[in-house]
């Protein structure tokens, strides 16, 4: 007793540090960058890390660390509302498919595969370039995009669940419809969308990152991950620095996500650690 | 099986034609926007109105939908609303360029995910699967675009070995051509590598406990034999199906890579038609890239059918 079992926790006490420094990050942005993340000092520009930037200083003077900081804010949340808007959307998608079946769920899942087929970027661009660039927009169309994954999978559960007996005793017992799906299969769908969500928000941010490096997220001067990397890619002969933060920021960012959704999945899940 | 082969067959034409209505709505979804983006925001009504006249935009999007979609079945995607030049040539040429970076990709990502898997899947809970699997998480977690900008700092600029981007066709000068191409498909194959890795694991540890590779270990085979010979040609059938689908994901990509590499591609088409609000440009480039995924997965499935009609049959 008292140590800790690795193979059970070991991805989740990785993880969740990481997880929670991104959060503090973006919720006390102000109080932990050193500078102003839109100071511009023409005096410091392109200079190396030093100890008074510690990630050098980007093509304008502005400090490279304190934009990298400012910049999880956007990631958090245009990943955190465009999960939950996958989430909701996949579902009650999900739920209605398997609670009614038959040709609503035929057509519903139909849609959902063709969907599913279609590349994300491919998808999210096309919607940005519609819908316009903004944040707002972003989220918008990443969490579209993640629909059809949850309607899949809530459907999936949703269809073990109706097998089971004591759905058929609630039904016996004269459960109505709602209440059916409220208290007796969404329950269950909650484990396996919360290691999907996590698995969501780290694509999540990937995605709004890819659309900021196109030129269609986030707009400068705003920073964004995705932005500083593409700026710093115009300079990566002379300051490869500017890059490198927000590379290293995003990276850390989706491999922990990652890692906490396989955690979760081991935690939740048994059966699937074989 | 040829009941599965033609069910999968017949169902292909409504695929396709859903998704590309999907993309037509995709596009079109904000009414107007064409002709504001064409024309500029100072545009006087009168002009926008000669405008959409013009291009048959201000009839209703179901006529215009399936006069765009009679025309691209004859690969006839309409002209360019920014330089009045046939679309269907320019996507013509630009896909063999898309397909070769696609493709070389394709081979770094399963060439990586079937040697690495394999071994992490031999050596199960051991420490070569620990190292594995985790980097194959990392792989999984790189961005490409990011990936990408490190490999040229390294290999283009600090060691001088390959170009920073550009492209060159393979007819031209071979040699020039792969040159150019190593680093984009790098970037693209080993992100995509990530997920095929644990599913080449997982396939193999699954096969690993079956009663034939019991018999074979005691039958006194080597384990190269065992590995090569018995586990991995079984274990290749389900991966097979998931790394069409990363295919389809890999493809996506190009948008991305295309832009960064400076490569005449589709995926830098579908950039061009965003940037200068080219509508039929984009919906071309659009829809030649859900063609290659969809038609990737078609072929898989049909492949997966004949070679192990149970797997599809028990996944339906």
């Amino acid at each position: 007793m008292g140590r800790i079992n690795w193979r059970k926790y070991g991805l989740l006490i990785f993880s969740l540090p990481v997880v929670v420094i991104l959060f503090c990050a973006s919720a006390f942005s102000s109080l932990l960058a050193p500078y102003d993340p839109y100071y511009l000092d023409v005096m410091y520009m392109l200079e190396g890390p030093s100890s008074g930037h510690l990630f050098g200083t980007d093509e304008l003077g502005r400090d490279v660390l304190s934009r990298t900081i400012y910049a999880s804010q956007i990631s958090i949340v245009v990943g955190l509302i465009a999960v939950a808007i996958g989430m909701t959307g996949g579902t009650v998608i999900g739920v209605t498919a398997a609670y009614f079946g038959g040709l609503i769920d035929n057509l519903l899942m139909r849609l959902m595969d063709i969907l599913f087929s279609f590349p994300a970027i491919l998808l999210a661009v096309i919607l940005m370039a519609n819908l316009g660039t903004s944040i707002l927009n972003a989220m918008l169309a990443i969490g579209i995009i993640f629909i059809p994954g949850f309607a899949r999978l809530t459907r999936a559960v949703t269809q073990t669940v109706q097998r089971q007996q004591y759905l058929e005793a609630a039904i016996c017992i004269g459960v109505s419809g709602p209440r059916l799906i409220w208290r007796e299969i969404l329950p269950n769908v909650f484990g396996p969308v919360v290691v999907e969500a996590a698995v969501a928000f780290s694509y999540a941010v990937l995605l709004e990152s890819a659309l900021s490096f196109l030129g269609l997220g986030a707009q400068p001067p705003e920073p964004s991950w995705g932005n500083m990397i593409n700026t710093g890619r115009g300079f990566i002969e002379q300051a490869p620095w500017i890059s490198f933060a927000p590379g290293m920021a995003l990276f850390l960012c989706v491999f922990s996500f990652n890692i906490l959704g396989d955690g979760l999945r081991d935690l939740l899940d048994p059966k699937l650690n074989k | 099986m040829i009941r599965l082969i033609l069910i999968r067959l017949l169902t292909f034409g409504p695929t396709v034609i859903v998704a590309s209505m999907v993309l037509f709505v995709a596009v079109n979804v904000v009414p107007g926007s064409a002709s504001k983006a064409a024309l500029g925001i100072y545009a006087t009504p009168q002009a926008v109105k000669r405008f959409e006249h013009q291009h048959g935009l201000d009839r209703p999007l179901v006529i215009q939908y399936i006069e765009w979609a009679g025309k691209a079945l004859r690969g006839n995607f309409g002209m360019s609303f920014q330089n009045a030049v046939a679309v269907g040539p320019e996507v013509k040429k630009r896909l063999p360029v898309t397909l070769q970076l696609a493709g070389m990709a394709f081979l770094i990502a399963v060439g990586l995910a079937i040697s690495l898997g394999a071994l992490a899947g031999f050596y199960h809970q051991r420490l070569p699967d620990v190292c594995i699997t985790t980097i194959a998480t990392l792989f999984g977690s790189v961005p490409n675009f990011w990936l990408a900008t490190l490999l040229i700092y390294l290999f283009s600029l600090h060691l001088g070995w390959l170009p920073t981007g550009g492209f060159v066709p393979y007819s031209e000068d071979l040699v020039a051509n792969l040159r150019g191409m190593i680093l984009p498909s790098i970037a693209l194959g080993v992100v995509s590598s990530g997920l095929l890795i644990r599913i080449m694991r997982t396939s193999l540890i699954e096969v690993m406990s079956a009663h034939f590779i019991e018999t074979a270990q005691s039958k006194g085979i080597s384990n190269f034999k065992l590995v090569i010979g018995h586990a991995l040609r079984n274990a290749l059938i389900p991966f097979l199906t998931v790394s069409a689908v990363e295919f389809g994901f890999l493809v996506g990509g190009v948008v991305i890579l295309e832009d960064v590499f400076r490569i005449p591609g589709i995926g830098s088409l579908v950039l061009v038609g965003i940037i200068n609000r080219d509508y039929p440009v984009l919906l071309a480039a659009a829809m030649v890239i859900t063609m290659i995924v969809l038609v990737t997965n078609l072929l898989v499935d049909l492949l997966a059918t004949i070679i192990d009609p149970r797997q599809v049959r028990a996944r339906n």
